[in-house]
């Protein structure tokens, strides 16, 4: 029973992640005023107030968009819920070596996404001008 | 140890999850390698990020309709203890009831108990009374002669 209620609610979300627009690529010029200064702030390895935890979390919804639905939910699972391979595979269906596999690549694809909001690839004045 | 080792380290898991001894060894190979000091600099704002997103998940946010429901259970609560319609009405309007009573009293009082004395128009009235009651008549009451004696009776009074 609880197997098979947290199956439905899987792929309930999944469908809701599937619903959501889904964009491309997020690049500097698409960040906000405030998400600019948490990245600085980050950078200087700064602490953050409240306000910017909710500007970070607006951000991390920015960077979950760029993600196929199944990379968001693997990602949230095991990184949002803290989650172990195991239990993400047993709700979601997937068998673990999937799991892995699709949380691995979803990590690299925003990590790499980060990259280049902090001007690590490409400087930040040609991502402005995309 | 190269550059694709690392970025497997940390996309293997959340940079916040790593153990200390992998941390330890991230650290180390980062401070050799540019690229790989970018990479994992990315990796611990992507993790503080999703970090934030789970905890927003988990603060507590009232529901759009939380406050009119709050405020609609506030008012029935505090229609129930100040009792009946007809009392909650009293509160509110005792002072202009109990003013406009008393102006009532007073008016009757004013009005029976102590009556106006006669002006000088109703007294000017009186004197011509006798004259305005015999004109006032219809005809067919009054006799001709009743009219002559009434007019000229002053007159022969004189004489």
């Amino acid at each position: 029973m609880e197997g098979w209620l947290t199956r439905i609610a899987t792929n309930t979300c999944l469908n809701m992640i599937r619903g959501s627009k889904r964009r491309p690529e997020l690049t500097v010029s698409d960040l906000t005023e405030d998400e600019s200064s948490w990245l600085d702030q980050q950078l200087n390895e700064k602490v953050g107030s409240v306000e910017n935890e909710i500007v970070a979390a607006d951000l991390a919804d920015r960077l979950l968009g760029t993600l196929s639905p199944e990379d968001q939910q693997a990602l949230l699972m095991i990184d949002g819920e803290n989650a172990s391979i195991k239990e993400v595979a047993e709700a979601t269906g997937w068998s673990e070596s999937k799991v892995k596999v699709r949380a691995f690549r979803a990590r690299k694809k925003i990590r790499e996404s980060m990259e280049k909001l902090l001007g690590y690839k490409g400087t930040r004045a040609e991502q402005v001008s995309k | 140890m190269n550059y694709k080792h690392i970025t497997e380290i940390v996309d293997s898991a959340s940079l916040l999850s790593l153990s200390p001894e992998e941390v330890e060894q991230v650290n180390k190979h980062a401070e050799e390698c540019e690229s790989c000091r970018k990479a994992v600099a990315a990796a611990r704002i992507s993790a503080l990020a999703m970090r934030a997103r789970a905890q927003e998940e988990f603060r507590v946010q009232p529901s759009p309709f939380f406050q009119t429901r709050v405020l609609a259970a506030w008012r029935e609560q505090q229609s129930v203890e100040s009792g009946p319609a007809f009392l909650r009405l009293w509160k509110s309007a005792s002072a202009l009831v109990s003013s406009m009573a008393l102006a009532t009293i007073a008016l009757g009082v004013l009005t029976f108990v102590y009556p106006e004395p006669a002006t000088a128009v109703e007294q000017v009235a009186s004197t011509d009374a006798a004259e305005a009651v015999i004109f006032d008549q219809p005809d067919e009451q009054l006799t001709y002669e009743q009219v002559l004696s009434t007019i000229y009776a002053d007159e022969d009074e004189a004489k």
